[in-house]
């Protein structure tokens, strides 16, 4: 009987309530409570052909958050590394024998195939913190600290970023600074820049010591509300690098000036390295990056156009262009298709040189690293998107990305035209992610 | 190339009194899909891969940095 | 966004207003509301209807048609909790005080006052009350929500700027903004700074009983601040804290508040009602 009772004193209180306040109509309460914590997990595959870089990560960004919108992300990501790379030196006709960055053993590397370095194998670990709060009703404070970890490389940086509403928040104006400090200590030292790879043992320009890489990051942003519908950003960002920039483990082939071939080493006494002349790169100690950086979210009846364009240009006179793409196509309610298109132009660095010719004068700078070629990228991908029974977020995406580069005319030595130098690196991006909020 | 910028910012700035939203026009662009960044791990990880395979990095933010990517 | 003082908490109105020429005008008509509520009922100002009932001595007071209308709800109340919500019991004031210190009254000079506790001892006939001699009315437990819902449905009549107003925590809302999906609120925990559960509300009300500082404690035993009108001692065993999310702000608020009188059976009781609660127990 109680209970019965009991259970009519809601509506009971419903009734006397409307009497009270002398409304009939009343609105149906709508209120959810919030997770606090919230949880963005993936797992990624990003394989290269031709047994090149291969990438298992996991990663989980977690966020907690607190009252008056505070709150404080942690992401912690984990890079399984597999695979070779391009050692920078050029094909030839014969085999040729390398010494391993660690001195203690060589491979061979058969005619006519591309030189990859494939004792690439790594762990990395990477932790980043955030904790974002707003100051009074229109401004925002972010600080953050970044650490990672590689056997040969640490990582630890700190940033700190300011924004501000302005005209009804309508426009954020954002001004932010990162500064970051890494060490490289590279497997079997730091070769002096332009010395040649040496016998298996010899470590005489390898001085085992650690290197510093200082980075100064600025970014100034204005994100603008345009209408309903589209929300622009305007991002400016400078960065400053100073210190050890060079790859350790990255060398030029030294070739004839006629024919193009790398030149074969001569030794005292019996080979027991490099059977031809590679020297070791070097590149400046210092790069000023300029990039502007604009992007456009454009709402269109359901469907979501996502482009942004971004100019790149440094002292290395690296000049570069991208642009991105991705519409989001929702299905039903909760599933969406997003296709993703990327292209990306970049022009060599001053100093990239395909090989260097015997008897020369040395540059100031060189190298071979195809990052620093001039190359055009394509990516093309689509991602699912879609709910599960719980309500969590989950997607898969698959991308293909592609680069094509091109040796700057004049670069090409005799023979060397007729072989491919720059082979297109090919990979597959497989992504997918789990957020659950609790 | 800083000129250019400027001017952006100025143009950007100088519009502002005619563009934007009334407060509560905000209903789409308060979706999740209509944040600027809909999903930080996809652009973590996004940043992260084309830093250590191109020569440019950031722009959005700060990121993709702090590897020796050989 | 507009912070002003009434009815001993800090009261807030959060606006989408177009300009802050209308934000000012929302939150004067809000708190003008806030502070015509406070003046009429409050028990500590002189001259009032609730003062005049109170000093009337056992005589016959005739009140106005508000007036009436709270009487007539804590009337409701007090049968539907059978005798648990007692508008007549703020005179055990004058024994209980809840400031964390190790006062507690003496059993006589609680059952002193028992006499002059009781609704059914009155006799209310709208728009006539008559009380006993000494005895008073306190419409304190009704008063703050129902001044947020009085506030709500001014600002829903003034306009379709979303608005939310906050009287210390029992707040509700005209409807979804449009900034955002809906309203951010936290529950406090019992810590201070900390935020027991987040809430996002598009539409109706939150209110919350009971408060974890306001206790009495002696002998190893802690007494809450929510008193049993038949004896005069606080209920046993009550939540530290109830929140309840309802249509409107005066049915939370009843709610949370009949489910504190219940003590121990707190849970069990919001449990069988239809709405969202949020029960503390730990001190």
């Amino acid at each position: 009987m109680a209970v019965t009772k009991d259970k009519s004193i809601s509506a009971a209180l419903a009734t006397a309530s409307c009497a009270l306040l002398g409304t009939g109509v009343t609105t149906a309460v709508d209120a959810q409570e919030v997770p606090k914590w919230d949880f963005n997990t993936s797992l990624l595959y990003y394989g290269e052909d031709e047994s090149r870089v291969q990438d298992l990560s996991l990663r989980a960004i977690v966020r907690r958050l607190f009252v008056d919108d505070r709150s404080l992300t942690v992401s912690l990501t984990v890079d399984s590394l597999t695979g070779a790379t391009p050692s920078g030196a050029i094909r030839q006709d014969v085999p040729q024998t390398f010494t391993r960055p660690s001195g203690n053993a060589a491979y061979v590397v058969p005619a006519g195939v591309l030189p990859l370095d494939d004792t690439f194998l790594d762990t990395r670990v990477a932790l980043t913190g955030n904790w974002q709060q707003p100051i009074g009703e229109t401004s925002q404070v972010n600080f953050g600290f970044s650490a990672s970890n590689e056997y040969d490389y640490f990582h630890l940086g700190l940033n700190g970023r300011f924004s501000k509403d302005f005209n009804q928040r309508n426009t954020t104006l954002s001004a932010g600074i990162s500064i970051a400090q890494d060490e490289f200590d590279p497997e079997g030292g730091a070769p002096i820049p332009f010395t040649s790879m040496l016998d298996i043992g010899d470590t005489s320009n390898r001085p085992q010591s650690q290197r510093d890489k200082d980075v100064l990051d600025v970014i100034l942003g204005v994100t603008q509300v345009v209408s309903r519908k589209l929300v622009l950003q305007a991002n400016y960002s400078y960065a400053s690098e100073s210190g050890y920039l060079n790859n350790p483990y990255k060398v030029l082939s030294i070739v004839d000036g006629t024919t193009g071939d790398t030149i074969q080493r001569v030794a005292p006494g019996p080979l027991s390295g490099p059977s031809h002349e590679f020297v070791f790169e070097g590149r400046p100690d210092d790069r000023a990056k300029h990039s502007l950086y604009t992007q456009a979210k454009y709402y269109m009846d359901g469907k979501v156009l996502d482009a942004s364009y971004r100019y790149m240009t440094d002292d290395w006179d690296i000049d570069s262009h991208t642009l991105d793409v991705r519409y989001r196509w929702p299905l039903s309610d909760d599933k969406y298709l997003e296709p993703h298109l990327r292209w990306y132009s970049q022009s060599e660095a001053n100093f990239y040189r395909l090989s260097l010719v015997d008897g020369a004068p040395l540059p100031a700078f060189a190298s071979s690293d195809y990052r620093l070629g001039k190359f055009d990228a394509i990516t093309a991908g689509l991602k699912f998107g879609w709910k599960n029974r719980n309500d969590n977020d989950m997607s898969l995406r698959i991308e293909w990305y592609q680069q094509m580069g091109s040796i700057p005319a004049g670069q090409l030595i005799g023979k060397q035209s007729l072989r491919d130098n720059y082979p297109d690196l090919n990979a597959l991006i497989v992504q997918f992610s789990y957020r659950f909020s609790k | 190339m800083k000129n250019g910028l400027l001017l952006l910012v100025l143009v950007a700035m100088s519009a502002c009194s005619s563009m934007g939203v009334e407060p509560w026009e905000r209903d789409i662009l308060a979706k999740d899909e209509m944040q600027l960044t809909t999903d930080a791990a996809e652009a973590a990880t996004d940043d992260h891969i084309y830093f250590s395979k191109e020569a440019s990095s950031g722009g959005r933010a700060f990121g993709g940095g702090g590897c020796g990517c050989n | 966004m507009a912070r002003f003082q009434a009815m001993g908490s800090p009261c807030e109105l959060l606006t989408e207003a177009p300009s802050e020429v209308d934000a000012r005008a929302l939150a004067t008509l809000a708190a003008d509301e806030v502070w015509r509520i406070e003046d009429k009922f409050s028990r500590y100002l002189e001259g009032n209807v609730v003062n005049h009932i109170n000093a009337a001595n056992g005589a016959t007071v005739r009140v106005d048609q508000e007036t009436a209308q709270l009487l007539d709800f804590a009337n409701v109340l007090f049968s539907l909790s059978d005798g648990l919500f007692d508008i007549t019991s703020g005179v055990l004031r004058r024994v209980w005080t809840f400031d964390g210190s190790d006062r507690v009254p003496g059993v006589a000079a609680i059952k002193d006052l028992l006499p002059l506790i009781g609704w059914g001892r009155a006799s209310w006939q709208a728009p006539e009350l008559t009380l006993l001699p000494g005895m008073e009315i306190d419409l304190g437990g009704i008063g703050k929500e129902y001044t947020v819902d009085r506030a709500i449905a001014l600002l829903r009549e003034a306009g379709p700027t979303p608005c939310l107003v906050n009287l210390g925590g029992d707040l509700a809302v005209t409807g979804p903004p449009r900034r955002s999906r809906s309203w951010t609120i936290g529950i406090e925990a019992l810590e201070a700074g900390q935020a027991e559960a987040m809430l996002r509300l598009r539409q109706g009300a939150l209110a919350t009983s009971g408060d974890a500082r306001r206790y009495v404690e002696k002998d190893g035993r802690r007494y809450s601040h929510v008193l049993n009108p038949k004896t005069g001692w606080p209920v046993a065993d009550a939540p530290a804290s109830v929140t309840v999310a309802a249509d409107t702000c005066t049915q939370a608020g009843m709610l949370s508040t009949l489910a504190m009188l219940k003590g121990a059976s707190a849970e069990a009781f919001l449990d069988e009602q239809s709405e969202q609660h949020w029960c503390r127990r730990s001190f």
